[in-house]
């Protein structure tokens, strides 16, 4: 599917050890892509969301179903529960 | 539609009485401002250090000014002012603003409620509390 970059926010950040990395991936869905992810090592498991649910947003737009297509996307970001305000 | 909508994701503080004094100029019709403010406050058992504030800066701010259309749309008002920090905060620092104006105060009551209500758990940031004993990434409660 060829290269996109990937953010990283919080705890997440904090567990995979960057902000944003530049991946090439095949992968044509979210979920597809945290299995793909996690096979590149084990920090990635976090992305399965079994301590917290794991959001993700691709291009600037959050998604809320992890069969979204993620094809031609440019930039997708993995995030915990938001706590704003 | 409402087109008065400013939104702002920030690190800088905010000057209340200056955003007040300048949205005069652009309210002339609206006899209600209602004002939030978010601040820093200390832990119940732990002295916090302070807070660190992480975001996604831009999708946070289509986020809020998403939120801010969902509320122009929902009440009849003059104004919507929404401005969120981020980075690293100390005890009674300023998180968040939210004003609202309208024509009577009913509404820029009720919209001010709805925007806070959605920016504590559909805005990208995320709060760190650093505290003397622990610290910890804050859940929605």
């Amino acid at each position: 599917m060829g290269k996109v970059k990937l953010k990283y926010f919080s705890r997440i950040r904090e567990t995979i050890g960057k902000t944003s990395e530049l991946v090439e991936i095949k992968s044509t869905n979210i979920q597809d892509l945290i299995e793909e992810l996690q096979a590149m090592g084990e920090q990635y498991s976090v992305l399965k969301g079994r301590d917290f649910a794991v959001y993700s947003a691709v291009d600037q737009s959050i998604v809320t179903d992890v069969k979204t297509s993620i094809e031609g996307a440019r930039e997708i970001a993995f995030f915990p529960p938001m706590t704003g305000g | 539609m409402l087109n008065k909508i400013i939104v702002a994701v920030q690190k800088s503080d905010f000057d209340l009485d200056s955003e007040l004094e300048a949205l005069k100029l652009k309210t002339e019709k609206a006899g209600a401002v209602v004002i939030f403010v978010g601040k820093v406050r200390d832990l119940e058992d732990d002295n916090l250090r302070y807070l660190e504030i992480e975001s996604f800066e831009d999708l946070a701010k289509n986020q809020i000014k998403e939120i801010c259309d969902d509320a122009a749309n929902k009440w009849d008002l003059e104004l919507i002012l929404v401005k969120h920090r981020f980075g690293r905060l100390k005890i009674n620092d300023n998180i968040v603003l939210v004003i609202t104006c309208s024509k009577h105060r009913k509404n820029a009551y009720e919209a001010s409620e709805f925007i806070m209500d959605y920016l504590k758990s559909n805005v990208p940031f995320w709060k760190k509390e650093v505290a003397d004993k622990t610290q910890k990434w804050v859940e929605n409660s």
